[in-house]
C-alpha cells in the first residue's frame, strides 16, 4: 500500500505500570493490554458477553462446569499457535504464579482441562455466576506460552498476545508504541498502523495536547474542561456512565461512626443532585447503590436518597448529639476532590456536623483505610461488569475492600447466594434486599457514578463506547 | 590537583554512607505500603504476603539495609519494586534527559542573568537597575508550575509555535528535541537567571568599587574592558559558587518541570517512585543525586583555581 502510515496517539492520565495481565493491578494498564491481548470473551456496549477467542460456551453441572469452543487459526504475535493448551497454560499461570493478582477473581476455579485442540473445560469448586465476566478482563487475556516461558517476570516489558496490535517499545513515563498486527484473525482489521500511548498526569497538559492536535484522543477529560472540548470544532466529546461508584466510607469500628444514628445523620445531609451539578457540572449520575443504571443489577425501585436535614437533626437529637459532632474526612489532593470535600463539609455543617478535611497522598490514604485508621474517607471503585465485582469484597465481613469494617451476616448470606445464582432477575432481587439493609446500616454513602469522559479528534471514528471505559482500537479509523 | 581530587573523594564517602542510611530509613518511615500500592484494586491478603516475600520486604529492616548496601558495594543498585527493572538501567535511561534539561536551563539562566546583572551594576541606581532587580526577584519567586502552564498556554495554544509537551531523544531528532526543550528550559532557567542576575550585580558592584578599578580608569582603559576584563573576572567566584549551589535547586525544579512538560527524566522517576513507594528506585535516585551534587561541587572548586590563579590545590 502506498498510503501514508496512520498513527493514533492516546493521552492517558498515568503511565501504565505493568503490561503483564497476570501482574497488572492498575486500571490504566487495561487501556494498553486490551490492544495487545485478546480475551476469551468480551463485553459489548450493553454489558452483554460476546465471543472473542472463545466462539461459544456452555455451562453444565449446576453452574460448575464451563466448556469453551475456541477460535481456530489464531496465532500469537510470535508466530506460535493459539489453542486449548495455551488457554490451560494461561489460566494455570494466573492461578499459580507467585504474586499473581488474578488469584482472587479466579479463586473458584478448581481445574482447567484440555478436551481437544480447540475445546477447553473449566471446572469450578462451587457455582460462581460472575465467572464469564471474569474472563472478559485480564484473567481472560491470552499470553503466548512460549513468550511467558522465555521472558518470565520480564514479560511485562515484552508482551506477546494475539491482539490487533503488537508491542514495539516502551519508554517509561514517556510512551508505549504498538504496531498493527498484520496477521490479525479478524480479516481487514485493525485499520490504523500505529498506536502510541503517552501519559500526561496533569489535566491541563493532557487537554493542551488534545487541543493542539499533538494527541488524537485523551481519557479522562477533567469535568472542568468539558466545555472546552465541546466548544472545539475539531473535537468530539464522548460521555457515558462508567461501571464504578464513588462515595464516603464511614469507619464503623470506632467513634464517631460506630454509632449508627450518626452515620445516618451524616448520610441524610448529602445532596446528590447538588454535587452532580456543582462539582461535576452534570456529568455524574446520582447513585442509589453500587450498581450504575445500565448494570443488570440496577434496581430503579430503590430510591436515590434525598437530602433530609430534619432527619439528620432528629437522628442527632435521639442519640444525645443535639449540638452536633465532628469528624475528619480523609481525601487525596486534586481540584475535584477538594471541591467535593468542601461541598460535603458545607452540607453537613447545616445539621451541626463539623467536618475537618484532611488531605493525604493516595498511598497514605490506602494505608489508613486498610488499617481502619480513619473516621471517614472519600474512596470509590472503578467498577466491574458483573455486579458481584461492585459489592462482594466491599460489604461482606472481612472482605479485602471492606474499609468500613462492616459486618452483617444477613448481608453476607444474600451476597453469597447471589454469586451462586445464575438467573440475573433472582440475583437482582437478592442484591436489592442486601442494599436495603446496607442503606439502613450506612457503612458507605453511595453518592454518584462517574462518567467515562473521552475527548477525541473528529478525524477518529470507529471507537465503540463500552462502559468499562477502555478504548478498543481494533475498528478505529483515522480520516 | 590529582591528590586533591582523590582526597575529596575519600572525604565524600562518609557523606554518601550517611545519605544511604538516611534515604533508606526515611523511605521506610513514609506511611504507605509498596505492596498495597502494587496490588492496587486487588488487595488480596494472601497475594500480598506472596508479593512481600518475593520482594524481600518481609525481612527485618536492618537485614534489608545490609543486603542493599552489600549489593551497592558490588555496583548493584537493585531492582524496581514496581516492575523488577534494574534501578541502574532506569537511572541511565533517565539521567541524560535531565542533564540535557539542566544544562539548557543553565545556559538560559546565564544568557539572561549575566548580562542583566552586569547592566544593573554598571547602571546602578537608574531605572534599568530597578527593572533588573525587580524582574529578577519575580524570576526567583514565580513557581515553576505556574510559569510552565502559562508558557504552554501562550506559546503552544495561543501562538502555536511549539508543541505543548512531550519528548524526543536528542539523537533521534535533534531539531524536535530542542523545540520541545525550549519551554521547559526557560521555565527551569528563569528562577536561576534571577539568582544569577542578583549575585552578578552585587558581586560586580563590590569589585567596581576597588582601588585597582580606579587605577585602571585613571590609566584610560575603556569602561567596557574594565567591566568585562577586570570586573567580571574578579566577580566570577561568587557567581560560580551560586551556580554550583543551585544545582540542587535545579534538580528539585526539574521534578516539577518534567511533570508539567511530560519529560521522562529523573524528576518524573522520583515522583513516580515516591507515589508508588518504589523504595529501591528512590534510594538509587537519591544516592545518584547526592553523588551529582558532590561532583559539581568538586568541579566548582576546580573552577576557582582556573578563574583565580592565586588559588592552588594540593
Amino acid at each position: 500500500m502506498a498510503t501514508a502510515k496512520t498513527t493514533v496517539t492516546v493521552g492517558l492520565d498515568a503511565d501504565p505500570p505493568n503490561l503483564d495481565p497476570v501482574f497488572s493491578s492498575a486500571l490504566v494498564d487495561r487501556q494498553v493490554l486490551n490492544q495487545i491481548y485478546d480475551k476469551l470473551l468480551d463485553i459489548d456496549q450493553d454489558l452483554k458477553i460476546v465471543p472473542m477467542l472463545a466462539t461459544s460456551w456452555s455451562v453444565g453441572n449446576n453452574g460448575t462446569v464451563y466448556t469453551f469452543k475456541l477460535r481456530q487459526g489464531v496465532k500469537f504475535h510470535d508466530g506460535t499457535d493459539f489453542d486449548a493448551e495455551a488457554v490451560k497454560f494461561n489460566l494455570d499461570r494466573a492461578l499459580t504464579a507467585e504474586g499473581s493478582r488474578r488469584k482472587g477473581e479466579l479463586a473458584p476455579v478448581k481445574e482447567v482441562q484440555v478436551v481437544d485442540k480447540y475445546t477447553v473445560r473449566v471446572v469450578l469448586k462451587d457455582a460462581f455466576s460472575p465467572f464469564l465476566y471474569v474472563l472478559t478482563d485480564r484473567a481472560g487475556m491470552m499470553v503466548s506460552p512460549a513468550a511467558a516461558k522465555r521472558y518470565g517476570q520480564d514479560l511485562a516489558n515484552n508482551p506477546v498476545g494475539t491482539g490487533p496490535f503488537r508491542f514495539v517499545e516502551r519508554k517509561r513515563q514517556d510512551r508505549i508504541v504498538l504496531q498493527r498486527n498484520e496477521g490479525y484473525w479478524k480479516r481487514g482489521y485493525p485499520k490504523i498502523d500505529e498506536l502510541i500511548y503517552r501519559p500526561f498526569p496533569d489535566d491541563d497538559v493532557r487537554l493542551a495536547n488534545l487541543l493542539s492536535g499533538a494527541v488524537t484522543v485523551i481519557t479522562p477529560v477533567a469535568p472542568k474542561d468539558l466545555a472546552r472540548v465541546r466548544g472545539d470544532a475539531n473535537l468530539n466529546l464522548f460521555a457515558f456512565p462508567s461501571l464504578g461508584f464513588q462515595g464516603v466510607w464511614l469507619n464503623v469500628t470506632r467513634p464517631p461512626f460506630n454509632n449508627k444514628a450518626l452515620r445516618q445523620a451524616f448520610a441524610a445531609t448529602v445532596d446528590r443532585e447538588t454535587i452532580d451539578r456543582v462539582v461535576f457540572l452534570g456529568t455524574a449520575t446520582p447513585a442509589n447503590g453500587p450498581f450504575p443504571p445500565g448494570s443488570p443489577a440496577y434496581d430503579p425501585s430503590i430510591p436515590i436518597p434525598k437530602r433530609d436535614i430534619n432527619l439528620a437533626r432528629k437522628k442527632l437529637q435521639e442519640t444525645g448529639f443535639a449540638s452536633g459532632f465532628s469528624f475528619t474526612l480523609l481525601t487525596t489532593p486534586g481540584p475535584v476532590l477538594t471541591q467535593l470535600a468542601q461541598v460535603y463539609q458545607a452540607m453537613a455543617a447545616e445539621a451541626g456536623i463539623r467536618i475537618q478535611i484532611q488531605q493525604v497522598e493516595f498511598g497514605t490514604l490506602l494505608d489508613r483505610t486498610d488499617k481502619k485508621d480513619y473516621e471517614a474517607a472519600l474512596l470509590g471503585w472503578s467498577g466491574r461488569p458483573d455486579p458481584d465485582g461492585n459489592i462482594y469484597d466491599f460489604m461482606r465481613c472481612g472482605g479485602p475492600l471492606n474499609n468500613a469494617g462492616y459486618c452483617n451476616p444477613k448481608v453476607d448470606a444474600l451476597l453469597n447466594r447471589a454469586r451462586a445464582t445464575r438467573v440475573m432477575e433472582v440475583r437482582r432481587s437478592l442484591y436489592s434486599e442486601a442494599l436495603r439493609i446496607i442503606h439502613e446500616d450506612v457503612p458507605y454513602v453511595y453518592v454518584y457514578h462517574p462518567q467515562v469522559l473521552i475527548g477525541a479528534s473528529k478525524r477518529l471514528s470507529g471507537l465503540p463506547l463500552i462502559p468499562d471505559g477502555i478504548l478498543r482500537f481494533v475498528g478505529a479509523e483515522l480520516k | 590537583m590529582i591528590p586533591y581530587l582523590l582526597r575529596r573523594l575519600v572525604e565524600a564517602l562518609p557523606t554518601l554512607f550517611l545519605v544511604s542510611v538516611v534515604v533508606f530509613f526515611l523511605t521506610r518511615i513514609l506511611p504507605g505500603d509498596p505492596v498495597r500500592l502494587l496490588l492496587g484494586e486487588e488487595p488480596d491478603p494472601k497475594v500480598a504476603e506472596e508479593v512481600r516475600r518475593s520482594l524481600g520486604l518481609d525481612r527485618p529492616l536492618l537485614v534489608q539495609y545490609a543486603g542493599w548496601l552489600w549489593n551497592l558495594f558490588q555496583g548493584d543498585l537493585g531492582r524496581s519494586i514496581k516492575d523488577g527493572t534494574p534501578v541502574a538501567r532506569l537511572i541511565l535511561e533517565k539521567l541524560p534527559t535531565t542533564i540535557e534539561l539542566a544544562t539548557l536551563a543553565m545556559l538560559v539562566a546565564l544568557a539572561i542573568g549575566l548580562p542583566s546583572g552586569v547592566v544593573a551594576a554598571v547602571r546602578r541606581g537608574t531605572w534599568l537597575d530597578g527593572l533588573v532587580t525587580s524582574t529578577s526577584l519575580m524570576g526567583v519567586s514565580v513557581p515553576n508550575f505556574f510559569l510552565g502552564i502559562m508558557l504552554i498556554y501562550l506559546f503552544s495554544l495561543r501562538l502555536g509555535w511549539v508543541p505543548p509537551s512531550g519528548y524526543v531523544e536528542l539523537w533521534t531528532d535533534p531539531k524536535r528535541n530542542l523545540l520541545l526543550m525550549v519551554l521547559p528550559a526557560f521555565t527551569l532557567g528563569t528562577a536561576l537567571a534571577g539568582a544569577i542576575a542578583r549575585f552578578t550585580r552585587n558581586s560586580l558592584l563590590e569589585v567596581l568599587s576597588q582601588d585597582y578599578i580606579r587605577t585602571a580608569k585613571a590609566k584610560g582603559v575603556s569602561s567596557a574592558a574594565i567591566v568585562l576584563k577586570h570586573g567580571l573576572r574578579n566577580a566570577a567566584i561568587p557567581i560560580v559558587t551560586v551556580l554550583g549551589l543551585q544545582l540542587g535547586g535545579l534538580l528539585g525544579g526539574a521534578v516539577v518541570t518534567e511533570q508539567i512538560f511530560s519529560i521522562p527524566g529523573f524528576g518524573r522517576l522520583v515522583v513516580d517512585a515516591v507515589f508508588t513507594r518504589d523504595f529501591t528506585v528512590l534510594q538509587g535516585v537519591v544516592l545518584t543525586s547526592a553523588l551529582a551534587v558532590f561532583v559539581v561541587n568538586t568541579a566548582v572548586d576546580v573552577l576557582y583555581a582556573l578563574i583565580d590563579p592565586r588559588i592552588r590545590y594540593r
